[in-house]
């Protein structure tokens, strides 16, 4: 679904990311780990088409992004680090406004508080004012648009850090919920523990390249944590 | 997608605060510079109808005493004879030339309030018969009206770029930016329906408050060459919205911060409206300056002194130039007081008429100049489209100066021919009458067609650039 | 304090847009006084040799009645006043000319204005609108930063753990401020000073350095209150935007929307009658022939009764100079009621406009600053007022001559000595208390929006918050 071939990005002579392969598929939870300026976010990004790669090529649904970028958008969804959405409308006046961009400018007003409901948002939220919300509901109305949009793909970029657990554990909860119905996400994360929990596979980023790429089945949480610093140090 | 767009971009405008104060201001400006304008016009015709009043009450005046003074044969002292050709074209029959306001002349004051709209013509010279002018406060001359064409040149560009110096930038702060393009979206769309909601609100706003303040203070819409007139004036107001926009995303794809935008706009607003045309109008005064008055006036008192020494000299000469006018015995004449200075006259303005000459070519020079830098700036251009449309401007005053001279041609042969006769007046039915032919509704539009082009292509020439640099707009960092 | 004022300069000078800004308005500066002084100079020499010129014409006149020679009469020009090259104020909206003749007050003719384009309408370019508009932008984008961009960037918080006081924060700010203002204004200033001291031959600079002086003070008052609004909203919006687009707001009402409203809200409390309207009361007066018919009798009396006759013939004088003089003084009382009347509206008018100084700061400014250059109205009204006496005097030596050097009948010539008796019109600008006394009100607006300003600035970075 998800599919980065030879994917190279130079800002200013400075290499963000180099020749980074790889392919997440339906169903598959893919966690990019690494410190700060690793090149999680430049890999996101270029998937978005929101910045050109430098050489090598991304697709979406076998679609590259450069070429055909507005299709391709079409499969996916995207969840920053905080979901940002118009303070001045209400979380469901987001949630429509998103999905009729998407072209699901069908959907009703039950249809949408169906989406919010399932995202586990309060009811009585949804007509209130984005200003008010916590940074879990605005992840949660992000998901809400991916559902809407009945997304094949997903994007997050660091989406749980600065939750609390309890928002963190119904974030990932509908994170496997997606990947169950065949989603294919791309997370990048700092979070070892909840990477080990929720995704399929684990890859370590350093300094632009993915030095390592981990089925989480494989290892443990302990042996997760002493590979990924293993790679940090040298 | 545009028309999702555009409801939802209007349910985000609208729930903020802003577009409220602004639309609210405009309203108020709008209303009052209507006002401002109908106030100006109705003062225009007070002051034409009381002219017209008092010519008549005169010449009524006049002529009854004509028939009182044949009944009683008085004696009258030759000035204030109402029969004598002379006093009479000199001021008892003096006429009133008018230049009346179109029914659009509230839209923009002009230069209405500067150059006079009506002249008393006499047989004086005719530096002296148009030196007349409206007694305004001149503080209020050099302050300028808040009429509906300041509100529109100044007022309305500064609040089409408060509500969109931050188009883009406002969501990319905001975050929101990355969320809608991670959607199938395209930047470029995204930016039209901004564009296209923001204006269509201010050409509704404006266009919509101005007809209404133009019908509650009574512009009649059904007078000839009205309608086409309002859509010249729609389209204006239109194209120098679309320049702002334009400048507006331009400036915005460049992908600077909302502070930047505001700084870098605020600096275009201020070159364009304000610098351009003060720098403009201080070259072509430096570079054609017109010289001050006081030389023609003193030219004109050098000139009648030698003439009036040379006096029936002169009278001889005129005789020669014009063979048509002796009549009886032209030796005689030579000492009549009233036919050496009609020769005196003449003469003096033969004199003067190269002064006089020195002061037109240089305006004309200033004009010249004015006329093609004026593509520099959009806000003259604009001045220029609403005081043609408005009937305030320099041109048709011009016209109106050129056949008030004319007139004054013919109102002063008429009097020179009954002063050689040496006729007496016994009623004034036959004083030459004026009338304004106004401009063609053609030439109006040409001109005004002509500014909105000078408009139009900036615009054009913004909007290729944003359409451009929007594709290089930076998403991230 | 000054550690912070020297951060704060270095940053501004830093800044590539402050210094184009610098440029531009220095330029700006530059160029119209360059202008304002040759136009000062080309103006203030033609209208110098005119007034000769008139003079020598009236003294060279041939011999003849001196009623001829009072209706020949004289020209007065309008000199222009030497700091007219830093504020022509009114100038270019009035007449620049009136002729005095015999019986009648007649206009200042021929404005300055009418000679120009349609584009001087968007204003002129002069020193004073450089000052009064241009610089307070460039006050605006180098100050609304000053707390607002700290606080975005993190570095006030930081700044305040250090312990520095908010009371030397400010003073720094403002300092900082000013002197990357005064990188502007000094230059100008020299500019300014190096074109008045150009124009020495039009006369001593003396009279016009009290003008000058009190001219830059109260541009720098103005100045100060900027900087104080400017750091007030700074300290007081939550991010620079805010900052920025409230200062923008502020200066586009201060510069040119309240100027206007006002001009119009004034003359809408006290309309002009139109010129039509004017010259036909007036004409109706002076046209009373009763009036005149009584006024000569109750003269003709008072002579017989002054000489103890019981007959005019017996008058030592002859009537007809009396009769001239009394319809001049009758004809007088008719010019001051209407004129004074119209000058009068026109005072109110502006006196109204003044009080809109209330709303914006630019008013009280702009009102001072054309009084000191002598280019306001109370200035014009003044010469108005000498020439029209001037003229007054030309009648009364002529028709004194008449009375006491003619006869009744006889023809009678006078020649060049009774045209010297005649003083030349010479016209001082007042001092300058004068003009300030005229713009008292002013003064005080704009001290009172100055305190205002410092107060709100003080008030606002006292509670100065961090987020």
């Amino acid at each position: 679904m998800l599919e980065a071939v030879h994917l190279t990005k130079h800002y200013n002579g400075v290499t963000a990311l180099e020749d980074l392969t790889l392919r997440v598929n339906p169903g598959d939870v893919f966690c990019l780990l690494g410190a700060n300026g690793a090149g999680k976010t430049t890999t996101i990004n270029l998937f978005l088409n929101f910045v050109q790669p430098s050489s090598g090529t991304a697709r979406i649904n076998g679609l590259d992004v450069t070429e055909q970028s507005l299709e391709t958008k079409k499969y996916l969804a995207y969840i920053p680090e905080t979901v940002m959405l118009y303070k001045n409308l209400t979380g469901l006046e987001n949630l429509e406004y998103f999905s009729a961009l998407a072209g699901r400018s069908d959907c009703t007003r039950v249809q949408l508080l169906d989406f919010l409901k399932q995202v586990g948002l309060q009811p009585e939220a949804a007509d209130q004012r984005v200003g008010t919300y916590s940074k879990g509901m605005r992840q949660k109305v992000g998901i809400a648009i991916a559902l809407a949009k009945n997304a094949r793909a997903l994007l997050l970029d660091e989406p749980t850090s600065g939750l609390d657990p309890k928002a963190a554990n119904e974030f990932s909860a509908l994170l496997a919920r997606l990947s169950q119905d065949g989603v294919a996400v791309l997370m990048a994360t700092h979070d070892l523990f909840r990477a080990k929990e929720s995704g399929t596979r684990v890859g370590i980023m350093r300094q632009g390249k993915l030095v390592r790429t981990l089925e989480t089945t494989e290892v443990g949480h302990a042996d997760l944590e002493r590979i990924y610093l293993e790679h940090m140090h040298d | 997608m545009l028309a999702t767009l555009l409801r939802h971009d209007w349910r985000s405008l609208s729930a903020d605060a802003s577009i409220w104060v602004v639309i609210g201001v405009f309203a108020a400006a709008i209303g009052y510079g209507t006002i401002n304008g109908a106030r100006w016009v109705a003062f225009q015709q007070d002051a034409i109808s009381e002219a017209r009043a008092e010519e008549r009450e005169r010449l009524e005046r006049h002529e009854t005493a004509i028939v009182r003074i044949n009944r009683e044969n008085a004696t009258i002292s030759a000035f204030a004879d109402p029969r004598n050709p002379d006093a009479v074209g000199r001021s008892l029959g003096a006429r009133y030339v008018v230049l009346p306001p179109t029914p659009l002349a509230p839209l923009a004051v002009g230069q209405s309030d500067l150059l006079p709209s009506y002249f008393k013509i006499t047989t004086d010279a005719r530096e002296t018969v148009l030196a007349a002018t409206e007694i305004e406060n001149p503080h209020r001359l050099l302050t300028g009206r808040f009429d509906l064409a300041f509100v529109l040149i100044y007022l309305y560009p500064l609040l089409i770029l408060a509500l969109t110096y931050n188009l883009l930038s406002s969501e990319k702060e905001q975050g929101t930016l990355v969320l809608a393009l991670s959607q199938p979206i395209s930047l470029r769309t995204l930016v039209a329906a901004k564009v296209l909601l923001r204006f269509t609100v201010f050409l509704a706003a404006v266009v919509g408050l101005a007809l209404l303040a133009s019908l509650i203070i009574g512009v009649d819409l059904g007078a000839p060459g009205v309608l086409p007139r309002l859509a010249f004036w729609a389209a204006a107001v239109a194209g120098y919205g679309l320049f702002w926009f334009a400048a507006a995303v331009a400036v915005s794809a460049l992908g600077k911060p909302s502070a930047t935008n505001a700084m870098v706009l605020a600096g275009v607003w201020l070159a364009l409206v304000v610098l351009v045309p003060s720098l403009l109008s201080m070259a072509a005064t430096a570079i054609y300056p017109v010289p001050s008055r006081v030389e023609m006036i003193q030219a004109t008192r050098v000139a009648s002194d030698e003439a009036n020494a040379e006096g029936s000299k002169l009278l001889a000469q005129y005789y020669e130039d014009h063979p048509e006018l002796v009549t009886g015995d032209a030796q005689q004449a030579m000492n009549d007081f009233n036919l050496v200075r009609v020769a005196v006259a003449a003469e003096v303005e033969r004199r003067v008429r190269p002064v006089l000459d020195r002061y037109s070519q240089q305006l004309t020079a200033q004009q010249q100049i004015v006329a093609r830098a004026r593509f520099l700036s959009p806000a003259i251009l604009m001045q220029d489209a609403l005081n043609d449309i408005a009937g305030t401007g320099a041109a048709r005053h011009r016209a109106f100066v050129q056949q008030v001279e004319q007139y004054h041609e013919r109102w002063r042969a008429h009097f020179v021919r009954l002063i050689f006769e040496k006729a007496r007046l016994e009623d004034y039915s036959g004083l030459p009458r004026f009338a304004f032919e106004d401009e063609e509704t053609g030439a109006v539009s040409r001109r005004v067609a002509g500014s909105l082009a000078g408009v139009a292509v900036p615009t054009v020439l913004l909007a290729v650039f944003a359409f451009v640099r929007l594709r290089r707009y930076p998403l991230v960092g | 304090m000054f550690t912070i004022a020297r951060k704060e300069v270095v940053e501004t000078l830093r800044d590539g847009r402050f210094r184009a800004l610098a440029i531009l308005v220095l330029a700006l500066s530059a160029a119209s006084f360059a202008a304002g002084w040759r136009h000062y100079s080309d103006v203030q020499r033609q209208h110098l040799e005119a007034q000769e010129a008139t003079r020598t014409q009236w003294l060279n006149q041939p011999a003849k009645n001196p009623h001829s020679a009072a209706h020949y009469g004289m020209y007065a020009f309008k000199p222009k006043s030497r700091l007219s090259l830093v504020d022509s104020g009114i100038d270019p909206y009035v007449g620049v000319a009136a002729w005095l003749e015999a019986h009648r007050q007649n206009e200042f003719r021929y404005r300055p204005a009418q000679d120009r384009t349609a584009i001087q309408r968007f204003g002129e370019l002069t020193a004073a609108e450089a000052f009064l508009v241009v610089l307070p932008l460039f006050i605006v984008l180098a100050s609304f930063t000053a707390f607002a961009g700290e606080r975005e960037q993190g570095t006030l918080r930081q700044l305040l753990s250090l312990g520095v006081a908010t009371r030397d924060l400010v003073a720094g700010k403002a300092l900082g401020v000013a002197a990357a203002l005064g990188l502007v204004i000094v230059p100008a200033t020299i500019i300014g000073v190096a074109a008045l001291a150009a124009t020495t031959e039009f006369g001593g600079l003396r009279a016009d350095v009290p003008r000058a002086a009190w001219l830059a003070v109260m541009y720098l008052i103005y100045f100060a209150t900027i900087v104080a609004i400017s750091l007030a909203v700074s300290a007081w919006a939550r991010s620079p935007r805010t900052a920025l687009v409230i200062l923008l707001a502020f200066w586009f009402a201060n510069s040119l929307i309240v100027t206007r409203a006002a001009a119009d809200l004034a003359a809408w409390l006290h309309p002009t009658p139109s010129a039509i309207e004017f010259q036909t009361a007036m004409e109706r007066e002076l046209s009373n022939q009763e009036e005149m018919r009584v006024r000569l009798d109750r003269r003709r009396e008072e002579l017989m009764r002054r000489y103890n006759v019981s007959s005019m013939d017996a008058v030592p004088i002859n009537f007809s100079g009396i009769s001239l003089q009394e319809g001049e003084e009758r004809a007088n009382e008719v010019f001051d009621r209407h004129y004074g009347g119209l000058f009068e509206r026109y005072e109110s008018q502006n006196r109204a406009f003044q009080w809109a100084g209330l709303a914006a700061p630019m008013l009280p400014v702009r009102s001072l600053s054309m009084a000191l250059a002598g280019t306001d109205f109370a200035h014009h009204r003044e010469f108005v007022t000498a020439a029209e006496e001037y003229r007054r005097g030309i009648q009364r030596v002529m028709n004194d001559d008449i009375a006491r050097n003619s006869k009744p009948g006889a023809a009678y010539t006078a020649g060049a000595a009774l045209w010297a008796e005649v003083p030349e019109f010479r016209y001082e600008l007042p001092g300058v208390s004068w003009a300030m006394r005229q713009a008292a009100p002013s003064v005080g607006l704009l001290l009172a929006w100055c305190v205002a300003a410092c107060w709100l600035a003080a008030r606002a970075t006292r509670r100065l918050g961090v987020v």
